[in-house]
């Protein structure tokens, strides 16, 4: 009996395991499909006439690309996307340096008021966006900066988000090498750009990549700041879109050229971006 | 110390900066529009269909035809979606960069007039200019933007009425004939019913959402109900008509002649030739005709239908246009740009290319004008027919108007989507709503 079952427990265990394998690839393979299927109907209703925007088949019957030219007369989306990407990079650009020296500072020196001087970082991350709107508004259109992307991008050239994030990875820095790099004459600006900063590149860029994703998705304060000009893709999206009617086509249409950007920027650092997400638990 | 000093004074610099930049807005805006003697006046236009891809072309043009024609004065359009209209202004007038004419909601004219400094039409035109002016405008849509001293602050601009809309070809599959559409909600009903057993969806009388109360507040007043006193003081929608108004539109769900969804979900139904009738605004006429020209079936409409033999009363969905500027020759220049935008030219431009009421009715019959269009077009008249019976879009009074608004469309959704007493639930919110009412 034992002989009989010595040759089939690998055999049952590796089934099992089969098994095993195979059911966490068909629930990953049903996850891709739920991520996925987003996406493709976007893509697909683009591609449909007005007659059968509504209806639930899963192909056109017959593909149309009045969509694209009617979206691509409305709004200007060539221009909006390079709009959107100005603001976005020069924000994440600007939020990354304002953040990594602020979380330098702090975690460098020991100077009176930077324990206070953090807490009041994390205030301000507490302060809901609403609250101050307007007085932000009335600063901006007095430096001049009403209907422009300069509006858009000054009062988000520091973000708080950044320097908490950042000030961990600073912290966490050992200090022996620090002192090491002093012993050697480093300025403290050789200290951050040849000795920290290349040790924490991996937390930066991946920092970076979800500033550039909030900028590039906000809305409501460039909604708030532009009103003629140089509009960003977001706002020109929300123009298929009224109280009475949303012109679903037409909105997949550009939604599709609009995500194309980030699409192509996603394919090519994908690795990173999913690291970014885990890294600071966002969804 | 000496650093927390250095600190403290960085942030009283910011503060008095921020002080200086309030004083510079104010300059830039006294400033923008004074012109040469001899230019033209610059005004600006804040308006949302600006916004909206099928309709700003027509806005720009409305624009771009004053512009052509006026030799004193230059507009300027600026965009803002509806949603941040109110913000917009809010922090622009904060800023000191008050638009000169504003595009605003017609339930909102207590709201502007109370929050920023308005000047009626009859003082900036002169009351006879302003009569003349209004001469040949829809009579009962002259006074949807007064205010209780009885002046107009807003002018009605973009308007219009809920109708009935139905899709033909699922009436001929129900037996029904389409060419009587139901005039009553009894008939309505019966209708419903009959479409709901051929296999489709019946009727939605799209107000089940968040700023849909201008239509649920035309089911209560075509039951002899109101939804605030004359005084503004107290709230009625608790009251008995109101509530067998309900009561009827809870019945049509439970007998299932209306359908269990939400308004966007029904309007796409419809849409895609699945739901057999809508009541819904007659702004979302055009959309409706080319998703039945692109499905292959034929719409039809109808008024707004009757609770028995009393007269359907319906209220306006809508805008009208206010002068937020205190320069008194812009004030001027922003009602020169207004009598033309209100003007037989002006709605012959915001009807066939906007989809929204003319004003001046009496343009489709004259063929300088829509009469042409009109003729493609037969529903405006039944639309037109429905403006003699119109009641105002009541907005409530005070800061917690949105939510008043809020309370009553919440209450109506409980009831329909419910078997509960009517008469409780509508109570309830209208006790709540008068706690929300200005002392």
């Amino acid at each position: 009996m034992e002989l009989q079952m010595e040759p089939t427990a690998p055999a049952a265990k590796q089934k099992r395991l089969r098994w095993g394998t195979g059911g966490k690839h068909l629930l990953l393979i049903l996850l891709c499909l739920f991520a996925i299927f987003p996406i493709y109907w976007m893509v697909i209703s683009s591609f449909k006439g007005a007659g059968e925007i509504f209806n639930n088949s899963l192909l056109p019957s017959s593909w149309s690309l009045e969509n694209y030219t009617y979206a691509m007369e409305a709004i200007d989306i060539v221009g909006m996307t390079a709009n959107t990407l100005v603001m976005a990079l020069s924000q994440t650009i600007l939020q990354l340096c304002t953040a990594v020296m602020a979380a330098y500072a702090l975690t460098r020196w020991d100077f009176a008021g930077s324990k206070l001087i953090y807490a009041l970082f994390s205030l301000t991350w507490l302060v809901p966006f609403q609250a101050i709107m307007i007085p932000n508004y009335t600063t901006i259109v007095g430096m001049g900066f009403r209907d422009s992307l300069m509006g858009v991008i000054v009062p988000n050239m520091a973000s708080a988000f950044a320097i908490l994030s950042l000030y961990p990875s600073f912290k966490s820095f050992p200090k022996a090498l620090i002192e090491a790099g002093v012993m050697d004459k480093m300025s403290a600006c050789g200290v951050l750009f040849k000795l920290i900063l290349p040790n924490i590149k991996s937390s930066i860029v991946s920092l970076g990549i979800l500033l550039f994703i909030n900028s590039w998705n906000d809305y409501f304060w460039p909604a708030l700041i532009i009103s003629q000009g140089q509009t960003t893709l977001q706002l020109g999206l929300r123009s298929f879109m009224s109280a009475e009617l949303t012109s679903w086509g037409p909105l997949m249409a550009a939604s599709v050229l609009a995500s194309l950007p980030i699409l192509i920027l996603y394919l090519i650092i994908q690795k990173q971006v999913i690291q970014s997400f885990v890294k600071w638990g966002i969804k | 110390m000496k650093k927390l000093l250095t600190l403290l004074l960085a942030a009283a610099m910011t503060a008095s900066f921020a002080g200086c930049t309030t004083t510079n807005a104010n300059d830039q805006a006294s400033s923008k529009g004074e012109t040469a003697s001899g230019e033209k006046k610059e005004i600006t236009f804040l308006t949302y269909n600006l916004s909206i891809a099928s309709q700003k072309d027509a806005v720009q043009e409305l624009i771009d035809t004053f512009n052509a024609q006026s030799d004193t004065v230059q507009v300027t359009g600026v965009q803002t979606d509806v949603a941040s209209l109110q913000t917009k202004v809010q922090s622009d007038y904060v800023a000191g960069n008050t638009f000169d004419v504003v595009q605003v909601g017609l339930n909102s004219v207590d709201y502007y007039v109370e929050n920023y400094a308005l000047s009626a039409f009859e003082d900036i035109a002169g009351q006879e200019a302003y009569d003349q002016h209004m001469e040949g405008f829809a009579e009962k849509a002259q006074t949807l933007g007064t205010y209780t001293d009885g002046k107009t602050y807003v002018l009605p601009y973009t308007f219009s009425t809920p109708m009935l809309y139905y899709n033909k070809d699922l009436f001929e599959k129900a037996g029904l004939d389409p060419e009587q559409p139901p005039k009553t909600w009894e008939e309505v009903k019966t209708y419903g019913v009959a479409l709901k057993d051929s296999g489709t969806e019946g009727i939605q009388i799209t107000a089940t959402g968040d700023g849909t109360d201008w239509l649920i507040q035309a089911m209560i007043y075509s039951n002899g109900g109101e939804v605030l006193s004359e005084d503004k003081k107290t709230i009625l929608f608790g009251e008995q008509p109101a509530v067998d108004a309900i009561s009827v539109w809870q019945d049509l769900v439970l007998s299932g002649a209306h359908s269990n969804y939400t308004d966007t979900e029904a309007m796409e139904a419809f849409m895609a030739g699945n739901q057999g009738m809508l009541v819904v605004s007659a702004a979302m006429e055009s959309g409706l005709i080319s998703s039945a020209e692109a499905g292959g079936w034929e719409l039809g409409a109808a008024g707004l239908p009757s609770f028995g033999d009393k007269e359907a009363v319906p209220t306006n969905s809508g805008s009208g246009l206010c002068i937020m500027s205190q320069d008194e020759e812009k004030a001027k220049a922003a009602w020169e740009f207004i009598q033309f935008v209100t003007s037989e030219e002006g709605y012959t431009i915001i009807t066939s290319k906007m989809g929204y009421l003319p004003l001046r009715p009496a343009i489709i019959d004259d063929e300088k004008y829509l009469k042409s269009w009109a003729e493609e077009h037969p529903f405006v008249r039944t639309n037109l027919e429905q403006l003699e019976r119109l009641h105002k879009w009541v907005g409530f009074p005070g800061l917690n108007s949105g939510q008043i608004a809020t309370a009553l469309n919440q209450a109506v959704t409980e009831c329909i989507f419910s078997d509960k007493d009517v008469e409780a639930v509508m109570k309830q919110a209208q006790s709540e709503a008068q706690d929300l009412l200005p002392n």
